[in-house]
């Protein structure tokens, strides 16, 4: 019974003694020892039974944060419906460990995320052997989740890539605008109400007898459009796209702009990143393929097997 | 954890597994005639050690292998020994019922609890449930089904073990065909089991009567043994032509299943008119029968009887008809005894009006001058025995009471014999078998009556009248013919178990969903699909801007309107409109649960 579970020692044990007690009892006309065997053929019977009913009526459904990375482990939000007074559970692929509870229960699961994809379901194993120990039921249910989960590559250590490149505005995040901004005055100009206190150029206010303020270099525009190409052997690519990570979160934690250029299910995909969630839910959808074109003018660093 | 150390979920199974292999051991001993505090001590001490001394082992295997070698042994030794082990044999099924129920939960509170999951309920709880549950169930079945499996598997006839020369050379008396029997040799009055008896109602098992009496012993007058003519197993008994009981009465099926070593008495409820056995029987004038090569241990023999089922009245009546005259040639002849004994025979009887008052007379005045003793000191050789018992010892056991009520019998005319065999035991509650022990060899007086046959009369033992005995014995019986009143006590003993604690939940469930209105189960629900998308409610938020961020999260304006909702529902006067719940159920039911 590979399918459906297994059968345990107690089965046999069950069968034995109901087959001896039945067999034993009608040959010597002890009537005690036919009621034994047809107990222990109760037991057997319901025992295997009772497991099979209890778990149909159980239902799963499941949901995760939306982002995961590859060797980390999340946690997957679990809840049971219908009436069972013990149900083991486990997430499958990979198998994770077994917990008990009863059912209707919620419940986290902690699970390992042990490879770089979108995941739209997720398979869990259910089982019980209550109440006898007789025959452990199990029944592996594929669950959709309401919220897909993107599984990130694990970044591997790289330095950051910040190259010069024409600027088009889209280096915009907070950090980078800090970083590359600078002091360098580049002229002043009449003051305009509105104008922040702290920009008021007091000299030449002073001198001109009206106030002016100053007006700053633009902010420095450094990063790199990255080309992640993951046409190749399957375990090489999971280390391109991990290295593909390492270089991305480097460079925006140094303040620099990103630009992904990956090959998605749709085809290829070449658009600016501006956060390491969004560069995880890119890799994770990155799969073999041409690499979309970078932008004209960015410094190009590519990635591949 | 170790097994025996405190937390463990182990050690409570010790106890019922200790308890099923006790059961064993007692049910061992029963057989083999040790103690049976012993052998219950010993099945238990086992079993302790099973459990808790072999840590190297799985103990969850080391349990169930117990429970199964104990169960095989319990049934092995259950089989032979005469069922009168049924009461320990329903305590090693409900203590292994008990085990194997708390085995599989150490093996469940041994697994890491779901975190944030819902608790297991609470382990005795769960055990007494189960085992109620399981214990109706399988009484169920068991009333259902075991009589038919007995019925249509059961062995009528069974050859067993041949008996050696030893065997029927150290049988007891009681268990060897005699033509005399001798009133100076004590009988035997051991515990062990002869044999069982799958029947409606107990009687006297007949095994021989005697009619002539010298006043020491009693003797068959017509001792010759005719072979019986088989039809395979069957062999057809030809009964008494003035037994009218054995001719025209009801009839009654009985199997007998031997645990002695050796008869050649074939024991039966009067008077047997058909016998299926694979052995050569023989056949007495009186209508007892013996076994030629007589039967062992475990031979299985049938036997229809037939016999009047009268009561007092009718016995009263019976006095109308007459006599057949070669009943009072053999049966009513006034036997050698003293004059004394011919005078209180009379006195006893003389204000008696019919042959059963007499009778009952004499019954009477025995069970008030007379005591039972299996350690009455024997008579004298060349003694009237009788005579020695009424007048000088007053004390005696079944053979002497039984004989003094024949003499006396015939001392006023009525037509009388001693009959031998066994009172019909100690009836299992559980399966109605009656188990005849050596103990219970005994002797009591036949009377004859007109119309009606032979009936057992005895003072010493309380059998009722066959007009007046119950035919119900088991519970399995009993249960089979209030078939209604036992299943719907079954349904509501299973509904108490498994279905109180659903009720009970139940009733808690849908108490708090009335108590929360639908913008809390709403803003609930909101928050879960949140929750799961990653993007959880902060605590400052109302449900209108976290409707909105969320929106804004997922890319699904329709959420901003459930957010509006809410707020008009949860906090505005005049609520919400029915459709507009619908909408925002809708919107939140495509979103998952």
């Amino acid at each position: 019974l590979n399918g459906p579970g297994e059968l345990t020692l107690t089965s046999i044990v069950l069968f034995t003694l109901g087959a001896y007690g039945v067999a034993a009892g009608a040959a010597s006309g002890e009537q005690s020892v036919v009621a034994v065997g047809v107990f222990a053929f109760v037991l057997f019977v319901v025992g295997i039974i009772w497991p099979i009913v209890a778990l149909s009526g159980v239902e799963v459904d499941a949901w995760a944060p939306a982002d995961a990375i590859v060797g980390e482990s999340n946690d997957l939000h679990v809840r049971l419906y219908g009436r069972a007074p013990r149900v083991e559970i486990r997430v499958l692929d990979p198998p994770g460990q077994w917990w008990v509870t009863a059912a209707p229960a919620d419940g986290v699961i902690p699970h390992l995320a042990n490879r770089r994809g979108v995941f739209r379901s997720v398979r869990i194993e259910l089982r019980t052997s209550a109440p006898l120990g007789v025959f452990v039921r199990s029944r592996i249910i594929r669950v959709d989740l309401p919220v897909e989960i993107a599984v990130a590559p694990r970044p591997a250590q790289a330095a950051p890539r910040l190259y010069d490149y024409p600027g088009n505005g889209l280096a915009t995040t907070a950090s980078a605008l800090h970083q590359r901004a600078g002091d360098t005055v580049r002229a002043v100009r009449p003051y305009i109400a509105g104008d922040a206190a702290r920009l008021v150029h007091w000299p030449t206010s002073a001198r001109l007898g009206s106030l002016v303020v100053r007006e700053h270099e633009p902010p420095a525009t450094l990063g790199v459009a990255l080309i992640v190409d993951l046409n190749g052997d399957r375990d090489v690519v999971e280390d391109i796209a991990s290295l593909a990570a390492g270089i991305g979160r480097a460079t925006l934690a140094a303040g620099g702009a990103l630009w992904c250029c990956t090959s998605e299910v749709g085809g290829p995909v070449s658009a600016p990143v501006a956060d390491m969630r969004e560069l995880g839910r890119r890799l994770a959808r990155a799969r073999d393929g041409e690499p979309g074109v970078p932008p004209e003018g960015w410094p190009v660093e590519t990635v591949r097997p | 954890v170790k097994t025996w150390e405190r937390g463990s979920p182990w050690r409570v199974v010790a106890v019922p597994v200790a308890l099923a292999l006790g059961a064993v051991g007692t049910i061992a001993a029963s057989r083999s005639g040790y103690s049976l505090v012993l052998g219950g001590l010993a099945g238990a001490t086992a079993a302790l050690l099973g459990v808790f001394a072999l840590p190297s082992l799985s103990t969850r295997r080391v349990v169930v292998l117990l429970l199964g070698v104990g169960g095989l042994g319990a049934l092995r030794h259950a089989s032979f020994a005469g069922a009168d082990t049924s009461s320990l044999l329903v305590c090693w099924a409900a203590a292994t019922l008990v085990a194997l129920l708390l085995v599989d939960r150490a093996g469940a509170e041994q697994m890491s609890p779901l975190p944030h999951g819902s608790p297991l309920p609470s382990r005795t709880g769960e055990v007494v449930r189960m085992s109620v549950t399981m214990m109706v169930i399988a009484a169920v079945v068991i009333v259902v089904l075991g009589p038919t499996i007995t019925d249509h598997l059961g062995r009528h006839v069974w050859p067993g073990v041949d008996p050696s020369f030893g065997d029927a050379v150290n049988a007891p008396a009681s268990l060897r065909a005699s033509s005399e029997l001798d009133m100076n040799t004590r009988p035997g009055v051991s515990d062990r089991v002869v044999f069982t008896v799958s029947a409606a109602r107990g009687e006297f098992w007949r095994g021989e009567t005697f009619d002539q009496w010298d006043t020491h012993s009693w003797t068959q007058s017509q001792p010759d043994l005719t072979p019986l003519v088989r039809d395979g197993n069957k062999v057809a008994v030809t009964p008494n032509a003035d037994d009218v009981g054995a001719l025209q009465g009801q009839t009654l099926q009985q199997t007998f299943h031997m645990e002695a070593p050796f008869s050649n008495v074939v024991f039966a409820a009067p008077s047997p008119v058909e016998i299926e056995s694979d052995k050569v029987l023989e056949q007495r004038a009186d209508g007892t029968v013996s076994a030629f090569a007589g039967f062992g241990r475990g031979s299985t023999y049938t036997v229809t009887s037939r016999s009047s089922l009268p009561t007092p009245a009718i016995l009263r009546a019976s006095d109308a008809q007459p006599i057949p005259n070669s009943v009072k040639v053999q049966y009513a002849e006034r036997p050698e005894t003293t004059e004394r004994v011919q005078i209180l025979a009379r006195e006893v009887t003389a204000r008696a009006p019919t042959t059963y008052d007499k009778i009952l007379a004499i019954e009477a005045w025995m069970h008030t001058h007379l005591k039972y003793s299996i350690n009455a000191p024997l008579a004298p050789r060349n003694a009237d025995v009788v005579d020695d018992f009424l007048f000088r010892t007053r004390v005696g056991w079944c053979e002497q009471v039984a004989s003094s009520l024949v003499v006396m019998a015939r001392q006023v005319g009525i037509p009388a014999r001693l009959a031998t065999g066994f009172v019909p035991g100690r009836r299992d509650g559980l399966t109605g078998q009656f188990v005849v022990r050596e103990r219970d060899a005994h002797a009591w007086a036949e009377i004859y009556f007109p119309g009606v046959g032979w009936q057992p009369f005895d003072p010493t033992a309380s059998v009722p009248l066959a007009g007046d005995a119950g035919t119900s014995g088991s519970w399995l019986q009993w249960a089979r013919h209030h078939a209604l009143e036992f299943g719907l006590l079954a349904a509501v003993l299973v509904l108490g178990a498994i279905g109180a604690p659903e009720v009970a939940a139940a009733r808690r469930r849908r108490s708090e969903h009335r108590r929360s209105s639908w913008a809390a189960r709403n803003l609930h629900r909101l928050e879960r699909i949140g929750t799961r998308a990653g993007r959880p409610r902060a605590p400052a938020e109302t449900p209108r801007e976290y409707a909105a961020a969320l929106a804004a999260f997922l890319h699904d304006e329709r959420l901003r309107t459930v957010g509006d909702t809410l707020d008009a529902d949860g906090f505005s006067a005049s609520g919400t409109s029915a459709s507009a719940r619908a909408d925002a159920d809708a919107v939140l039911m495509s979103l998952g649960p």
